[in-house]
Protein backbone atom coordinates (compact mmCIF):
# COMPACT_ATOMS: atom_id res chain seq x y z
CA UNK A 1 0.00 0.00 0.00
CA UNK A 2 1.35 3.45 -0.93
CA UNK A 3 0.78 5.85 1.94
CA UNK A 4 -1.52 8.97 1.60
CA UNK A 5 -1.94 11.93 3.75
CA UNK A 6 -2.34 13.68 5.92
CA UNK A 7 -1.39 12.03 8.87
CA UNK A 8 -2.94 13.90 12.52
CA UNK A 9 0.04 13.53 14.91
CA UNK A 10 0.36 14.72 18.65
CA UNK A 11 2.89 17.21 19.79
CA UNK A 12 5.09 14.95 21.96
CA UNK A 13 7.67 17.07 22.91
CA UNK A 14 9.07 20.35 22.61
CA UNK A 15 12.74 21.59 23.35
CA UNK A 16 14.51 24.78 23.03
CA UNK A 17 17.72 24.48 21.34
CA UNK A 18 18.37 28.45 21.41
CA UNK A 19 16.74 31.29 21.55
CA UNK A 20 15.45 30.69 18.13
CA UNK A 21 15.57 27.48 17.59
CA UNK A 22 13.12 24.65 18.81
CA UNK A 23 12.92 20.86 18.11
CA UNK A 24 9.36 19.78 18.06
CA UNK A 25 9.06 15.70 18.57
CA UNK A 26 5.71 14.68 16.82
CA UNK A 27 3.76 10.88 17.57
CA UNK A 28 0.92 9.33 15.68
CA UNK A 29 -2.54 10.40 17.11
CA UNK A 30 -3.67 7.34 16.31
CA UNK A 31 -0.90 4.98 17.31
CA UNK A 32 1.26 2.86 14.79
CA UNK A 33 4.00 3.17 13.03
CA UNK A 34 4.55 6.42 10.95
CA UNK A 35 5.33 5.93 7.38
CA UNK A 36 9.05 5.00 7.20
CA UNK A 37 10.87 7.81 5.59
CA UNK A 38 14.38 8.13 3.70
CA UNK A 39 17.42 9.94 5.07
CA UNK A 40 16.87 13.69 3.64
CA UNK A 41 12.97 12.96 4.25
CA UNK A 42 10.92 16.34 4.66
CA UNK A 43 7.38 16.18 5.57
CA UNK A 44 4.80 19.21 5.16
CA UNK A 45 3.11 20.26 7.98
CA UNK A 46 -0.16 21.97 8.26
CA UNK A 47 -0.30 25.35 10.61
CA UNK A 48 -3.60 27.25 10.65
CA UNK A 49 -3.64 30.26 12.29
CA UNK A 50 -5.62 33.45 12.01
CA UNK A 51 -8.07 31.94 9.52
CA UNK A 52 -4.74 30.83 7.22
CA UNK A 53 -3.40 27.77 6.21
CA UNK A 54 0.02 27.48 5.54
CA UNK A 55 1.48 24.17 4.70
CA UNK A 56 5.56 24.18 5.21
CA UNK A 57 8.33 22.36 4.73
CA UNK A 58 10.74 20.85 7.33
CA UNK A 59 12.88 17.85 7.27
CA UNK A 60 12.96 15.16 9.37
CA UNK A 61 16.02 15.03 11.89
CA UNK A 62 15.15 11.95 13.02
CA UNK A 63 16.88 8.67 11.97
CA UNK A 64 15.18 7.26 9.02
CA UNK A 65 14.32 3.78 11.37
CA UNK A 66 12.22 6.38 13.76
CA UNK A 67 8.82 5.30 13.29
CA UNK A 68 7.61 6.11 16.76
CA UNK A 69 8.13 10.10 16.12
CA UNK A 70 9.68 12.01 13.82
CA UNK A 71 11.12 15.05 14.82
CA UNK A 72 11.72 18.53 13.14
CA UNK A 73 13.82 21.60 14.26
CA UNK A 74 12.44 24.94 13.39
CA UNK A 75 14.35 28.40 13.19
CA UNK A 76 11.99 30.89 14.33
CA UNK A 77 12.59 33.79 11.79
CA UNK A 78 11.35 37.60 12.38
CA UNK A 79 10.43 38.45 8.86
CA UNK A 80 8.59 35.01 8.42
CA UNK A 81 5.21 34.50 6.38
CA UNK A 82 4.18 33.27 9.94
CA UNK A 83 5.02 29.86 10.34
CA UNK A 84 7.72 29.13 12.19
CA UNK A 85 5.92 32.42 14.65
CA UNK A 86 3.18 30.05 15.24
CA UNK A 87 5.36 27.09 15.77
CA UNK A 88 7.68 28.77 18.08
CA UNK A 89 4.78 31.01 19.96
CA UNK A 90 1.33 29.46 19.68
CA UNK A 91 1.96 25.26 19.80
CA UNK A 92 2.29 24.01 22.78
CA UNK A 93 3.03 20.03 24.00
CA UNK A 94 0.03 17.75 23.70
CA UNK A 95 -1.36 20.07 20.48
CA UNK A 96 -2.74 17.82 17.73
CA UNK A 97 -1.65 18.87 13.92
CA UNK A 98 -1.34 17.73 10.71
CA UNK A 99 1.54 16.30 8.72
CA UNK A 100 1.88 14.62 5.28
CA UNK A 101 3.50 11.84 4.13
CA UNK A 102 7.30 12.22 4.59
CA UNK A 103 8.71 12.79 1.08
CA UNK A 104 12.68 13.53 -0.35
CA UNK A 105 14.10 15.67 -2.97
CA UNK A 106 17.55 15.13 -1.49
CA UNK A 107 18.00 11.68 -1.18
CA UNK A 108 21.60 10.22 -0.68
CA UNK A 109 23.53 8.93 -3.94
CA UNK A 110 23.61 5.13 -3.62
CA UNK A 111 26.69 4.81 -6.23
CA UNK A 112 29.15 7.95 -4.27
CA UNK A 113 32.13 6.56 -3.31
CA UNK A 114 32.16 8.99 -0.28
CA UNK A 115 29.49 11.71 0.42
CA UNK A 116 30.58 15.65 1.53
CA UNK A 117 28.15 17.71 3.59
CA UNK A 118 28.46 21.51 3.76
CA UNK A 119 25.40 22.86 5.59
CA UNK A 120 25.23 26.12 6.85
CA UNK A 121 23.30 27.58 9.95
CA UNK A 122 19.97 25.58 10.41
CA UNK A 123 20.30 24.05 6.94
CA UNK A 124 22.29 20.87 8.91
CA UNK A 125 18.53 19.66 9.32
CA UNK A 126 18.81 17.48 6.51
CA UNK A 127 22.17 16.10 7.23
CA UNK A 128 21.17 14.87 10.65
CA UNK A 129 19.01 12.25 8.93
CA UNK A 130 22.01 11.83 6.67
CA UNK A 131 24.69 11.10 9.61
CA UNK A 132 22.80 7.95 10.81
CA UNK A 133 22.48 6.38 7.79
CA UNK A 134 25.47 6.85 6.77
CA UNK A 135 27.16 5.36 9.23
CA UNK A 136 24.63 1.92 9.37
CA UNK A 137 25.59 1.85 5.56
CA UNK A 138 29.47 2.04 7.19
CA UNK A 139 29.75 4.82 4.16
CA UNK A 140 32.97 7.46 3.91
CA UNK A 141 31.72 10.43 4.60
CA UNK A 142 32.72 14.02 5.79
CA UNK A 143 30.58 17.18 7.49
CA UNK A 144 31.17 20.83 7.35
CA UNK A 145 28.67 22.90 9.45
CA UNK A 146 29.22 26.45 9.15
CA UNK A 147 27.41 28.84 11.74
CA UNK A 148 28.33 31.71 13.91
CA UNK A 149 30.47 31.64 17.37
CA UNK A 150 27.40 32.16 19.09
CA UNK A 151 25.48 29.04 17.92
CA UNK A 152 28.31 26.84 17.56
CA UNK A 153 27.90 25.13 20.84
CA UNK A 154 23.99 24.38 19.74
CA UNK A 155 25.60 22.59 16.52
CA UNK A 156 28.59 20.60 18.27
CA UNK A 157 25.60 19.65 20.70
CA UNK A 158 22.95 18.31 17.69
CA UNK A 159 26.17 16.41 16.09
CA UNK A 160 27.74 15.21 18.88
CA UNK A 161 25.88 11.60 19.23
CA UNK A 162 27.60 11.27 16.03
CA UNK A 163 30.89 12.95 16.09
CA UNK A 164 32.93 10.37 17.90
CA UNK A 165 35.59 9.28 15.39
CA UNK A 166 34.38 10.69 12.17
CA UNK A 167 35.10 13.76 10.12
CA UNK A 168 32.82 16.41 11.59
CA UNK A 169 33.84 19.54 11.16
CA UNK A 170 31.91 23.03 13.03
CA UNK A 171 33.16 26.55 12.06
CA UNK A 172 32.36 28.53 13.95
CA UNK A 173 33.54 31.81 12.18
CA UNK A 174 30.99 31.26 8.57
CA UNK A 175 32.55 30.74 5.72
CA UNK A 176 35.53 33.72 6.70
CA UNK A 177 37.62 31.02 7.70
CA UNK A 178 36.29 27.86 5.33
CA UNK A 179 38.55 26.90 2.92
CA UNK A 180 35.59 25.96 0.29
CA UNK A 181 37.76 25.52 -2.82
CA UNK A 182 40.21 23.73 -1.06
CA UNK A 183 38.19 20.76 0.23
CA UNK A 184 36.28 20.40 -3.34
CA UNK A 185 39.83 20.20 -4.77
CA UNK A 186 40.87 17.42 -2.76
CA UNK A 187 38.06 15.15 -2.72
CA UNK A 188 38.07 11.52 -4.15
CA UNK A 189 36.60 10.77 -7.04
CA UNK A 190 33.09 9.20 -6.90
CA UNK A 191 32.53 12.22 -4.29
CA UNK A 192 28.94 12.95 -4.02
CA UNK A 193 28.40 16.85 -2.51
CA UNK A 194 25.16 17.75 -0.94
CA UNK A 195 24.69 21.19 0.16
CA UNK A 196 21.78 23.07 2.25
CA UNK A 197 21.62 26.23 4.06
CA UNK A 198 21.69 30.04 2.92
CA UNK A 199 21.35 30.62 -0.60
CA UNK A 200 25.08 31.94 -1.21
CA UNK A 201 26.69 29.13 0.72
CA UNK A 202 24.65 27.01 -1.75
CA UNK A 203 25.73 28.87 -4.86
CA UNK A 204 29.18 28.95 -3.97
CA UNK A 205 29.24 25.34 -3.33
CA UNK A 206 27.78 24.31 -6.69
CA UNK A 207 30.22 27.60 -8.38
CA UNK A 208 33.02 26.39 -7.01
CA UNK A 209 32.57 22.54 -7.73
CA UNK A 210 31.78 23.20 -11.13
CA UNK A 211 34.56 25.00 -11.85
CA UNK A 212 36.34 22.64 -10.15
CA UNK A 213 35.39 20.04 -12.60
CA UNK A 214 32.60 18.25 -10.37
CA UNK A 215 29.85 17.31 -12.80
CA UNK A 216 26.10 18.14 -12.43
CA UNK A 217 24.84 14.64 -11.41
CA UNK A 218 26.95 14.56 -8.23
CA UNK A 219 25.75 18.09 -6.58
CA UNK A 220 23.26 17.94 -4.52
CA UNK A 221 21.46 21.01 -3.19
CA UNK A 222 18.63 21.13 -0.70
CA UNK A 223 15.92 23.88 -1.66
CA UNK A 224 13.13 24.94 0.12
CA UNK A 225 12.94 27.95 -1.89
CA UNK A 226 11.92 31.56 -1.11
CA UNK A 227 8.57 31.80 0.04
CA UNK A 228 9.03 34.82 2.51
CA UNK A 229 6.24 36.99 0.71
CA UNK A 230 6.13 40.15 -1.53
CA UNK A 231 4.10 42.63 -2.83
CA UNK A 232 0.36 41.90 -3.33
CA UNK A 233 -0.95 40.95 -6.92
CA UNK A 234 -3.87 39.49 -8.25
CA UNK A 235 -4.10 36.42 -10.25
CA UNK A 236 -6.23 35.38 -12.92
CA UNK A 237 -7.19 32.00 -13.82
CA UNK A 238 -8.04 32.09 -17.68
CA UNK A 239 -9.58 28.81 -17.67
CA UNK A 240 -12.25 29.50 -15.30
CA UNK A 241 -12.60 33.14 -15.14
CA UNK A 242 -11.62 33.68 -11.79
CA UNK A 243 -9.68 36.28 -10.14
CA UNK A 244 -7.62 35.48 -6.87
CA UNK A 245 -6.15 38.22 -4.97
CA UNK A 246 -2.54 37.50 -3.41
CA UNK A 247 -1.94 38.68 -0.07
CA UNK A 248 1.60 40.29 0.31
CA UNK A 249 2.39 37.30 3.47
CA UNK A 250 0.75 34.37 1.22
CA UNK A 251 2.25 32.94 -1.78
CA UNK A 252 -0.01 32.15 -4.97
CA UNK A 253 -0.34 28.02 -4.01
CA UNK A 254 -1.77 29.13 -0.75
CA UNK A 255 -3.88 31.65 -2.53
CA UNK A 256 -5.17 29.14 -4.73
CA UNK A 257 -6.35 26.81 -1.95
CA UNK A 258 -7.44 29.10 0.36
CA UNK A 259 -10.57 29.26 -2.67
CA UNK A 260 -10.68 25.64 -2.82
CA UNK A 261 -8.84 25.26 -5.85
CA UNK A 262 -6.91 22.12 -5.80
CA UNK A 263 -3.76 23.29 -7.20
CA UNK A 264 -1.11 20.36 -8.26
CA UNK A 265 1.66 20.68 -5.31
CA UNK A 266 3.94 18.19 -3.79
CA UNK A 267 7.61 20.00 -2.64
CA UNK A 268 6.14 23.63 -1.88
CA UNK A 269 9.64 24.47 -2.06
CA UNK A 270 10.20 25.29 -5.92
CA UNK A 271 12.32 21.97 -6.13
CA UNK A 272 10.37 19.84 -7.54
CA UNK A 273 8.27 21.36 -10.43
CA UNK A 274 4.83 19.77 -9.72
CA UNK A 275 2.72 22.73 -9.10
CA UNK A 276 3.99 24.44 -12.26
CA UNK A 277 1.63 26.50 -14.35
CA UNK A 278 1.59 28.38 -17.73
CA UNK A 279 1.45 31.91 -18.27
CA UNK A 280 -0.22 33.87 -20.89
CA UNK A 281 0.76 37.56 -19.54
CA UNK A 282 1.97 39.57 -16.78
CA UNK A 283 5.73 39.07 -15.53
CA UNK A 284 6.87 36.68 -13.10
CA UNK A 285 9.90 37.04 -10.39
CA UNK A 286 11.01 33.70 -10.28
CA UNK A 287 11.67 32.30 -6.67
CA UNK A 288 12.32 28.19 -7.30
CA UNK A 289 14.74 25.98 -8.24
CA UNK A 290 13.10 24.15 -11.15
CA UNK A 291 13.14 25.85 -14.14
CA UNK A 292 15.95 26.32 -15.92
CA UNK A 293 17.19 29.98 -16.51
CA UNK A 294 16.02 29.89 -20.38
CA UNK A 295 12.69 28.73 -18.95
CA UNK A 296 12.45 31.70 -16.16
CA UNK A 297 13.82 34.42 -19.04
CA UNK A 298 10.85 33.36 -21.41
CA UNK A 299 8.17 34.33 -18.62
CA UNK A 300 6.01 31.02 -20.01
CA UNK A 301 5.54 29.11 -16.45
CA UNK A 302 5.54 30.12 -12.85
CA UNK A 303 6.08 27.62 -9.30
CA UNK A 304 3.07 29.39 -7.45
CA UNK A 305 4.36 27.68 -4.19
CA UNK A 306 7.10 30.18 -4.12
CA UNK A 307 7.06 32.71 -7.32
CA UNK A 308 5.37 35.91 -7.40
CA UNK A 309 3.84 38.40 -10.24
CA UNK A 310 6.36 41.44 -10.90
CA UNK A 311 3.70 43.19 -12.13
CA UNK A 312 0.45 43.78 -10.90
CA UNK A 313 -1.58 41.09 -12.24
CA UNK A 314 -0.11 37.50 -13.98
CA UNK A 315 -2.71 35.58 -16.07
CA UNK A 316 -2.69 31.67 -15.83
CA UNK A 317 -3.46 28.88 -18.13
CA UNK A 318 -5.24 27.40 -15.52
CA UNK B 1 20.06 -10.86 -39.45
CA UNK B 2 22.30 -7.82 -38.71
CA UNK B 3 19.32 -5.41 -37.41
CA UNK B 4 17.68 -7.17 -35.07
CA UNK B 5 15.28 -4.75 -33.98
CA UNK B 6 17.36 -3.83 -30.72
CA UNK B 7 17.55 -0.29 -29.72
CA UNK B 8 19.08 -0.30 -26.82
CA UNK B 9 23.19 -0.25 -28.26
CA UNK B 10 25.40 2.39 -26.82
CA UNK B 11 25.69 4.67 -29.52
CA UNK B 12 29.32 6.43 -30.13
CA UNK B 13 30.31 9.96 -31.59
CA UNK B 14 33.92 11.18 -32.18
CA UNK B 15 35.52 12.20 -28.98
CA UNK B 16 34.59 15.82 -28.18
CA UNK B 17 36.60 17.70 -25.35
CA UNK B 18 34.48 18.22 -22.11
CA UNK B 19 35.95 21.52 -21.49
CA UNK B 20 34.12 21.39 -17.76
CA UNK B 21 36.54 19.21 -16.60
CA UNK B 22 39.75 19.89 -14.57
CA UNK B 23 41.94 16.88 -15.72
CA UNK B 24 42.48 14.51 -18.76
CA UNK B 25 43.23 11.35 -19.23
CA UNK B 26 42.79 9.54 -22.90
CA UNK B 27 43.01 5.41 -23.20
CA UNK B 28 43.74 4.48 -26.69
CA UNK B 29 43.13 0.44 -27.43
CA UNK B 30 46.37 0.76 -30.05
CA UNK B 31 49.41 2.19 -30.58
CA UNK B 32 48.44 5.13 -32.67
CA UNK B 33 45.10 7.36 -32.51
CA UNK B 34 42.76 6.58 -34.74
CA UNK B 35 41.68 10.18 -36.49
CA UNK B 36 38.06 8.95 -37.16
CA UNK B 37 37.29 8.49 -33.73
CA UNK B 38 38.26 12.22 -32.74
CA UNK B 39 35.97 15.08 -33.37
CA UNK B 40 37.50 18.34 -35.38
CA UNK B 41 39.42 20.29 -33.08
CA UNK B 42 39.84 17.75 -30.33
CA UNK B 43 43.42 18.35 -29.38
CA UNK B 44 44.42 15.21 -27.67
CA UNK B 45 48.38 16.24 -27.40
CA UNK B 46 47.03 18.60 -25.06
CA UNK B 47 46.86 16.18 -22.38
CA UNK B 48 48.20 12.44 -21.03
CA UNK B 49 47.38 9.67 -23.23
CA UNK B 50 48.26 6.08 -22.33
CA UNK B 51 48.40 3.58 -25.72
CA UNK B 52 48.31 -0.50 -25.59
CA UNK B 53 50.65 -1.81 -28.40
CA UNK B 54 50.95 -5.26 -27.75
CA UNK B 55 54.52 -5.80 -28.33
CA UNK B 56 56.67 -7.59 -26.10
CA UNK B 57 59.72 -5.75 -26.30
CA UNK B 58 60.54 -3.38 -23.16
CA UNK B 59 59.02 0.04 -23.57
CA UNK B 60 59.90 2.99 -22.01
CA UNK B 61 57.91 3.81 -18.62
CA UNK B 62 56.88 7.07 -20.59
CA UNK B 63 57.27 8.61 -24.08
CA UNK B 64 57.27 12.84 -24.03
CA UNK B 65 56.03 13.80 -27.35
CA UNK B 66 56.79 17.11 -28.88
CA UNK B 67 53.89 19.03 -27.48
CA UNK B 68 55.53 17.90 -23.71
CA UNK B 69 52.67 16.09 -22.32
CA UNK B 70 53.34 11.99 -22.05
CA UNK B 71 52.66 9.22 -23.66
CA UNK B 72 52.37 5.62 -21.80
CA UNK B 73 52.34 2.83 -23.72
CA UNK B 74 51.57 -0.32 -22.23
CA UNK B 75 51.94 -4.24 -23.46
CA UNK B 76 48.27 -5.45 -23.49
CA UNK B 77 45.01 -4.08 -22.48
CA UNK B 78 45.22 -5.91 -19.29
CA UNK B 79 48.32 -4.10 -18.32
CA UNK B 80 46.50 -0.55 -18.80
CA UNK B 81 43.35 -1.88 -16.83
CA UNK B 82 45.51 -2.31 -13.70
CA UNK B 83 47.11 0.43 -13.75
CA UNK B 84 43.89 2.39 -14.67
CA UNK B 85 42.63 1.10 -11.16
CA UNK B 86 45.32 1.94 -9.58
CA UNK B 87 45.45 5.63 -11.08
CA UNK B 88 41.92 5.92 -10.41
CA UNK B 89 41.57 5.28 -6.97
CA UNK B 90 44.13 8.19 -6.52
CA UNK B 91 42.48 10.48 -8.82
CA UNK B 92 40.48 13.77 -7.22
CA UNK B 93 36.89 14.97 -8.33
CA UNK B 94 37.42 16.93 -11.93
CA UNK B 95 39.19 14.02 -14.15
CA UNK B 96 37.76 13.37 -17.39
CA UNK B 97 38.38 10.10 -18.85
CA UNK B 98 38.45 9.36 -22.45
CA UNK B 99 38.49 5.97 -24.14
CA UNK B 100 39.19 5.11 -28.17
CA UNK B 101 38.91 1.34 -28.98
CA UNK B 102 36.91 -2.11 -29.40
CA UNK B 103 33.60 -2.40 -27.82
CA UNK B 104 34.92 -4.91 -25.09
CA UNK B 105 38.06 -2.30 -24.75
CA UNK B 106 35.66 0.79 -24.21
CA UNK B 107 33.28 -1.26 -21.52
CA UNK B 108 35.89 -2.89 -19.42
CA UNK B 109 36.95 1.38 -18.66
CA UNK B 110 33.49 2.02 -18.21
CA UNK B 111 33.28 -1.45 -15.81
CA UNK B 112 36.59 -0.05 -13.96
CA UNK B 113 35.72 3.70 -14.20
CA UNK B 114 32.21 3.22 -12.90
CA UNK B 115 33.87 1.25 -9.98
CA UNK B 116 35.90 3.87 -8.93
CA UNK B 117 32.64 6.05 -8.95
CA UNK B 118 32.98 7.80 -12.04
CA UNK B 119 29.41 8.73 -14.11
CA UNK B 120 28.15 8.73 -17.58
CA UNK B 121 28.89 12.67 -17.31
CA UNK B 122 32.97 11.87 -16.78
CA UNK B 123 33.53 9.61 -19.30
CA UNK B 124 33.14 9.46 -22.89
CA UNK B 125 33.98 6.57 -25.26
CA UNK B 126 34.44 6.44 -29.05
CA UNK B 127 34.21 3.15 -30.97
CA UNK B 128 37.20 2.60 -33.35
CA UNK B 129 38.50 -0.21 -34.95
CA UNK B 130 37.13 -4.06 -34.98
CA UNK B 131 33.97 -4.55 -34.74
CA UNK B 132 34.31 -8.17 -33.38
CA UNK B 133 32.37 -9.39 -30.29
CA UNK B 134 33.03 -10.44 -26.94
CA UNK B 135 29.91 -12.75 -26.36
CA UNK B 136 28.22 -14.02 -22.97
CA UNK B 137 26.85 -17.71 -22.81
CA UNK B 138 23.83 -17.00 -21.20
CA UNK B 139 23.81 -20.72 -20.53
CA UNK B 140 26.97 -21.54 -19.00
CA UNK B 141 28.43 -17.76 -18.24
CA UNK B 142 31.44 -18.51 -20.38
CA UNK B 143 32.86 -15.30 -22.15
CA UNK B 144 34.05 -15.72 -25.94
CA UNK B 145 36.34 -12.86 -27.60
CA UNK B 146 36.48 -11.90 -30.85
CA UNK B 147 33.77 -13.21 -32.74
CA UNK B 148 32.73 -12.23 -36.17
CA UNK B 149 29.96 -14.57 -36.88
CA UNK B 150 26.59 -14.78 -36.53
CA UNK B 151 26.74 -18.26 -34.77
CA UNK B 152 29.44 -19.55 -32.99
CA UNK B 153 30.36 -22.08 -30.92
CA UNK B 154 30.58 -21.01 -26.95
CA UNK B 155 34.11 -22.32 -25.52
CA UNK B 156 32.53 -23.46 -22.31
CA UNK B 157 29.48 -25.39 -23.10
CA UNK B 158 30.10 -26.15 -26.73
CA UNK B 159 26.76 -24.56 -27.25
CA UNK B 160 25.78 -23.24 -30.67
CA UNK B 161 25.21 -19.86 -29.48
CA UNK B 162 23.31 -17.30 -31.58
CA UNK B 163 25.05 -13.25 -31.13
CA UNK B 164 21.81 -10.93 -30.34
CA UNK B 165 22.68 -7.17 -31.07
CA UNK B 166 21.38 -7.33 -26.85
CA UNK B 167 24.65 -5.59 -25.37
CA UNK B 168 25.18 -5.77 -21.69
CA UNK B 169 27.14 -3.09 -20.03
CA UNK B 170 27.76 -4.82 -17.14
CA UNK B 171 29.61 -7.56 -19.04
CA UNK B 172 30.80 -5.69 -21.57
CA UNK B 173 29.60 -8.13 -23.86
CA UNK B 174 26.72 -9.25 -26.57
CA UNK B 175 24.34 -11.98 -25.42
CA UNK B 176 24.66 -15.51 -26.88
CA UNK B 177 22.06 -17.84 -26.61
CA UNK B 178 21.84 -21.34 -28.00
CA UNK B 179 20.27 -21.31 -31.39
CA UNK B 180 19.17 -24.94 -31.60
CA UNK B 181 17.40 -25.06 -28.21
CA UNK B 182 14.48 -26.32 -30.03
CA UNK B 183 15.64 -28.31 -32.66
CA UNK B 184 18.94 -29.94 -31.55
CA UNK B 185 21.44 -29.76 -34.03
CA UNK B 186 19.20 -27.16 -36.54
CA UNK B 187 22.10 -24.80 -36.58
CA UNK B 188 21.81 -22.27 -39.19
CA UNK B 189 25.00 -21.70 -41.34
CA UNK B 190 27.35 -19.10 -39.41
CA UNK B 191 27.22 -15.79 -41.87
CA UNK B 192 30.51 -13.28 -41.12
CA UNK B 193 29.15 -10.15 -39.92
CA UNK B 194 31.86 -8.48 -37.33
CA UNK B 195 34.77 -8.06 -39.03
Amino acid sequence: MIASGPIPVRIHEIEQLSPTLKRFAFAPLHGGPLPTPSAGAHVLVTLRHEGRVMKNAYSLVSPPESRARYEIIVRHVAQSRGGSRFLHQSVARGDVIEIGVPGNLFPLAAKARKHLLIAGGIGITPLLSYVPALKARGARFELHQLCTADEAPVFEKLLAPHAAGEDIFIHGNGRAAFDLAGILARQPLGTHVYTCGPRALMDAVITSAVALGWPSGKIHRESFGDASGGLPFKAVLAKSGIEIQVADNQTLLEALEAQGIAAPCLCRGGACGECKLDVLDGEVEHRDDFLSAEEKASQKFMMPCVSRARTAQVVLDF
Amino acid sequence: MSDQGIKSRPKYAPLELDPAGRHHLLLVEGPALPAEALAEGFEPTAFETWTVVNRSALLPVSVVDTQGESVRPFRANGHLFSALEERLARETMGLRLYAIGSEPFLWDVFRIADKAGMSRQEIRLAHAGSKARRVFCVHCRTYGEGVTTSIFTCGGCGANLFVRDHFSRRHAAFMGVQVDAEVPGAVPDAEELYA
